[in-house]
């Protein structure tokens, strides 16, 4: 029996917040939820999850500080980060990627795209 | 006498007793409603999702049968507020969804209703469900007599899309008066790809207003497929058509429309020539060189500026053109030319090469004196005041005129 990759939602906005949790816990997922990046942080520290889902504007501490805080634990620095926000403009998605984040979708976004990029962010990495 | 009075305090203590509990109980009517519907939202809200996410044919059999008729609101709301946030096939079956339970024709009755916020609402829904089906009515709305309505009809449109959507929202450009521009050129920006065809062919009949709005959105978009009727427009009898159509080809920066822009850069309009100069530096054309150097000395400070502007852009030739524009008779070609050089690093570059020798050192000294001919001292003052290296602060001095080193050293 194969154990359920664990991922930890960050998003402030409740709807989209439970149509990603939804998106997935179909998929067979086991998902943990924050609803601010101070939040995240702690959760990600006790959780260890497998990947984590963030968006940028939160509440406390924005996805910005989320991502430098996980690039700088050592425990938690290899958990790929995939930054899901409304910000376009390209200077928010090079400084997202800059910060260390893996995967940058903007929203409204395509629920298939995203679930593809999640399951690639999830698949053991090449040397 | 006494008695009045009593009965006037009695009946305004009851009236305000009476108004008392009409709030309390309104207000407790509201939270018990939005309680119950924040329940039935948490049984229904994971229902409406499987059905979005899954592959049902009908929304109607992934909620088990039948929505009860006091389900239907909080339905709506929960279909509402996800159609918005996704796109792909997920949001194409919460639309579908919501014109099968009905809510789309629902939204049409309310669009043809007497309160015109049920009327702005209703043209909002109809964008948000993305209901196809109710374009002409979105149309039509668009000259609804109260202007919120109007724009949420005109964004409505926006979002339902296709060919009979933009239609009448490109007509809307012609009246300036009724609609903000820049609002609807925004709308129409927004639809991308398929406003392309819609605005050039519509474009003959437009006035002058709209015809440089639908320019600039066809910039906006970077209609690759426009390129050829744009390069057609700088051959427009109006100034200010040739002009907009230059700054949409710089917009969608095709080189191929570089041959064309450069001829454009001896217009006899100067909004046409400083437009053709700015699209010149965004397509990068090194064929453009030499005419841009002459454009430096145009009677048009906008058409130096952004010949200027174009040949920094231009890279290393661009740059190395600018040095070259140092030694030139026209002190306004000049002044521009030190600008763009100072601004893109390569005047402190130069200053920092008078620590070398020989070839470098030489050629480095004669733009500097260059700069101190044409009077653009101060950033040199600076560097003289303050670079690293003593030396360099050293030579840069010697280069300065006597009474403006004086005045750096103080």
């Amino acid at each position: 029996m194969s154990i359920a990759k664990r991922i930890l939602v960050a998003e402030d906005d409740p709807v989209t917040r439970r149509f990603v949790v939804s998106l997935l816990e179909e998929r067979g997922y086991e998902v943990l939820v924050a609803e601010d990046g101070e939040h995240a942080i702690a959760t990600a520290a006790t959780a260890q999850p497998d990947l984590i889902v963030s968006d940028l504007v939160m509440p406390y501490r924005d996805g910005y500080e989320v991502l430098r805080a996980i690039r700088t634990d050592e425990r938690l620095k290899n958990i790929p980060v995939l930054i899901l926000s409304m910000r376009d403009h390209e200077e928010d998605i090079v400084r997202g990627f800059e910060q260390g984040a893996d995967e940058y979708i903007v929203k409204p976004f395509n629920a298939r795209e995203f679930v593809s990029r999640v399951r690639k962010l999830l698949e053991p990495r090449r040397a | 006498m006494q008695g009045a009075l009593i009965v006037t305090v009695l009946s305004i203590a009851a009236l305000f007793l009476v108004l008392t509990i009409l709030i309390v109980v309104g207000k407790a009517w509201r939270e018990f409603r939005d309680g119950w519907r924040r329940t039935r939202r948490r049984a229904l809200e994971p229902l409406v999702l499987k059905y979005a996410h899954g592959s049902d044919a009908s929304v109607f059999s992934a909620m088990g049968g039948a929505i009860a008729k006091r389900d239907r609101v909080v339905v709506e709301m929960i279909l509402l507020d996800h159609v918005s946030r996704v796109r792909g096939i997920e949001h194409e079956r919460l639309c579908r969804a919501l014109d099968e339970l009905g809510f789309v024709d629902r939204f049409l009755a309310n669009l043809r209703g007497s309160r015109w916020f049920r009327r702005a609402k209703a043209a909002e829904n109809l964008g948000l469900a993305g209901a196809k089906r109710a374009t002409s009515q979105l149309a039509a709305a668009l000259t609804d007599e109260v202007p919120e309505v109007r724009l949420r009809a005109a964004k409505a449109l926006g979002l339902v899309g296709g060919r009979a959507a933009v239609f009448p929202l490109v007509n809307a450009l012609t009246e300036p008066n009724r609609w903000s521009t820049i609002r609807i050129a925004d709308i129409l920006t927004g639809m991308g790809g398929e406003v392309v065809k819609e605005l050039m062919d519509a474009f003959p009949k437009l006035n002058a207003h709209a015809k440089l709005a639908a320019l600039d959105i066809l910039g906006r978009i970077h209609a690759l497929e426009a390129v050829p009727w744009l390069l057609s427009r700088l051959d427009d009898p109006e100034s200010n058509v040739r002009a907009r159509a230059a700054h949409a080809l710089g917009a969608i920066g095709v080189v191929d429309a570089a041959p064309v822009l450069r001829k454009a850069l001896t217009d006899a309009a100067w909004p046409v020539r400083a437009m053709a100069a700015k699209a010149l530096g965004r397509v990068h054309d090194l064929e453009a060189i030499p005419a841009l150097c002459v454009a430096l000395r145009d009677r048009e400070w906008w058409v130096r500026a952004n010949a200027a502007e174009a040949l920094k852009l231009a890279g290393p030739p661009g740059l190395e053109a600018l040095e070259g524009v140092l030694e030139d008779a026209d002190p306004y070609a000049t002044h521009q030319a030190c600008l763009m050089l100072q601004g893109a690093g390569i005047l402190d570059r130069r200053v920092a090469e008078l620590a070398g020798n020989g070839e470098m050192r030489s050629a480095a000294t004669l733009v500097i004196l260059r700069f101190v001919e044409a009077g653009q001292v101060s950033r040199l003052r600076e560097l003289a005041a303050t670079h690293a290296e003593a030396t360099v602060r050293e030579a840069l001095t010697r280069l300065l005129p006597q009474e403006t080193a004086t005045g750096a050293a103080r």
